[in-house]
């Protein structure tokens, strides 16, 4: 194992844990409002489609993120619609949504299929900083989507634990009727929360196309959506444990194409099944744990919530 | 100022699902419509071949039928879970499971009469698809563990799995550098029917209508639902919880298992990691519609078979294979609200007003 190839895996693992993170703060911002969103799948491919052709028709990056941004906000919102709109099942509306955003992406970007990219989110100037040994290019190498997705993480832990509209949002997950007593609007913090989570998916999404490998094809995604949804649970709702968690996902999706390289023998096909099982571990711990002590999960996650028949 | 609000209707409008079916494919089929038009097709003409190639004659429904079959059984094994209030998300992965432990019996009973391996298979294939429901059935009887996310963390599993299988011990030596599992002899395969169909349209139907009967007719398939409805009330009637939780998500395993025979057995030359392709996802659309009923749940997924297939057929004219893929979930988004609407009517009441008591 050389000292490059090892940079090298660091450098994968930050760029991967990067883009799961962007998608699974989403998840988060959703879900801590109540709102189980099983489109993230989808909502990145519509991002991914959409900050692709956006840019080659614009030539700029920044206007395609933006525009990925816009249409992962847009497709989420659609969930957020029929699920807290007409208050119907949010895994059925998820996973719908998961099947429109491919299917609607892939229809969308028929005509992109083998295109170069039109532009690229390239590197950021660290300056001096880009040469030192080690941390350069792993830390100071990546796209801009990296350091917005760090921004991102603060950000979100911020507004959601020091401000009163984190409280709301809170408390529209814990326990709605308290949130609607408390004046706030349900609908609307809930709404706002999975169109904050679903223009992240959609960063996520474009992370692929305008950044990881500047291309469009069908299926690009490639199940990293599930992996976000697991990452919320593995992170336990949590900014911090979640950038963690995404790391560590991130070092599994690092190593898979890289593992003969270290003259390992182990599958990479089983090594790529970890960051599920070990969410499945990590949820059994939760919850044997929390029969002391409350569960972190959103206690009003998944219930919908009519105001007139309270 | 005034805005809308949903009220609950005292009686639930007659006719409500169908009606919400039909009106969630009226819904699709107008959007598509622009799609088609958008991508300079004639929707009429697509539309037509849809359904030529799906309904058109006796060869177009046996495709139809047969694919009909993974999506009916995947929506009954959500149906089943679901009659208690159950998500099994995990029908995806338990139909890839099932197909394991047909094509694992495949191999080891080449020489055995076909009967005799076919029932072995589909025994295996059900063994298979309950043996990966059994983790999240316990976690969520015993301790409580949603299963709704433990059932979609094991579908990825199940797929590597079989994408292990296939690259490693179970590739064929005659594949060159190709990764394929070898073809299935041919006593493992079920006999034919008509035309394209495959007997596992008969057994898919059995299986249906006899859930369907113990959904309606049997104490068990009562105290299904009042599990489901109550909790309390279960305890408070002797119905032991933590046992029914179990064994309604094992047996939903069990029947997405099936599925993933039948798939291997009937439809497939061999096994491969696309044989499950998003049937699972797909059932738990048709379970949604068809309200978790077993007698709803045939007719859907002969609909969405019907689709699906229809779809296909219009890629030779140049209409990407995506645009069936939206209908389908245009469907169900449009039989969502009117599901809901059948339910709750729409009432303008003064907004601030509300605010102000509520």
């Amino acid at each position: 194992m050389t000292e490059a190839s090892l940079i090298g895996l660091l450098e994968a693992t930050v760029s991967f844990g990067a883009l799961l993170y962007l998608a699974a703060l989403g998840e988060m911002i959703a879900e801590k409002a109540g709102i189980l969103n099983l489109g993230v799948e989808g909502m990145m491919a519509m991002g991914a489609v959409t900050g692709f052709t956006v840019a080659l028709h614009s030539g700029d990056p920044w206007v395609a993120l933006l525009a990925a941004v816009a249409a992962g906000a847009a497709v989420g919102l659609l969930h957020g619609f029929f699920t807290v709109v007409l208050g119907a099942e949010q895994v059925v509306s998820g996973l719908s949504l998961t099947i429109l955003g491919l299917g609607l992406s892939a229809y969308l970007g028929r005509g992109s299929v083998g295109r170069p990219a039109g532009a690229e989110l390239v590197g950021v100037d660290w300056g001096p900083l880009t040469d030192l040994p080690w941390a350069g290019p792993v830390l100071f190498g990546q796209s801009p989507l990296v350091y917005l997705a760090v921004l991102a993480g603060f950000a979100t832990w911020f507004v959601l634990w020091r401000t009163r509209l984190g409280l709301a949002v809170r408390a529209a997950g814990e326990s709605a009727s308290t949130a609607d007593a408390a004046g706030h609007s349900v609908a609307g913090i809930r709404l706002a929360a999975v169109a904050v989570g679903g223009g992240l998916a959609g960063a996520a999404g474009a992370y692929l196309t305008l950044s990881l490998t500047p291309q469009w094809v069908e299926g690009v995604v490639a199940g990293r959506g599930w992996i976000a949804v697991a990452l919320v649970i593995f992170g336990a709702w949590r900014p911090g444990r979640v950038a963690i968690g995404a790391l560590l996902f991130g070092l599994t999706l690092a190593l898979k194409t890289r593992l003969q390289t270290f003259g390992v023998d182990f599958s990479p096909i089983l090594l790529s099944m970890l960051p599920y099982l070990l969410t499945v571990g990590v949820l059994v711990v939760i919850s044997i744990r929390s029969r002391n002590r409350p569960s972190p999960s959103p206690a009003a996650l998944g219930i919908a919530y009519r105001r007139e028949e309270r | 100022m005034s805005r809308p609000v949903l009220v609950r209707r005292e009686q639930v409008l007659r006719g409500g699902q169908p009606l919400a079916f039909g009106i969630g494919l009226c819904v699709a089929l107008l959007v598509g419509l622009v799609l088609l038009v958008g991508s300079g097709h004639d929707p009429l003409r697509v539309y037509g071949r849809m359904f030529e190639a799906s309904l058109g004659d006796p060869r177009a429904w046996s495709v139809t039928l047969n694919r009909a079959v993974p999506l009916g059984l995947a929506g009954l094994a959500v149906a089943v879970a679901g009659s208690m209030g159950l998500w099994n998300i995990g029908a995806e992965g338990q139909i890839m499971a099932g197909a394991i432990g047909a094509a694992w019996i495949a191999r080891i009973g080449g020489e055995w009469p076909s009967p005799v391996l076919i029932t072995a298979m589909l025994a295996a294939a059900i063994l298979g698809g309950g043996l990966l429901a059994l983790g999240p059935a316990v976690a969520r009887a015993r301790i409580g563990v949603n299963e709704i996310i433990t059932t979609l963390m094991l579908n990825e599993v199940a797929i590597r799995l079989v994408q292990w299988l296939v690259h490693g011990r179970w590739k064929d030596p005659g594949s060159h550098n190709f990764p394929l599992a070898p073809m299935l002899p041919d006593n493992a395969r079920l006999p034919g029917l008509f035309e394209r169909a495959h007997f596992g349209v008969v057994l898919a139907g059995v299986v249906i209508a006899l859930f369907g009967v113990a959904a309606s007719r049997t104490a068990w398939g009562y105290e299904l639902r009042v599990a489901g409805s109550s909790g309390a009330t279960a305890r408070y009637a002797g119905i032991s919880l933590e046992r029914k939780v179990m064994t309604v998500l094992i047996l939903s395993g069990g029947v997405a298992g099936f599925a993933g025979g039948i798939e291997l057995s009937g439809a497939a030359d061999r096994i491969t990691e696309g044989l499950s392709n998003g049937f699972g996802f797909a059932g738990i659309i048709v379970a949604a519609l068809a309200l978790m009923r077993p007698s709803g749940v045939a007719a859907v997924a002969l609909l969405f078979g019907a689709v699906q297939i229809g779809g296909q057929s219009i890629q030779t004219m140049g209409v990407s294979s995506s645009v069936s893929t939206i209908l389908q979930a245009l469907i169900l988004f449009g039989a969502i609200a009117a599901g809901v609407l059948s339910r709750y009517r729409v009432e303008m009441v003064a907004g601030e007003a509300t605010e102000a008591t509520g």
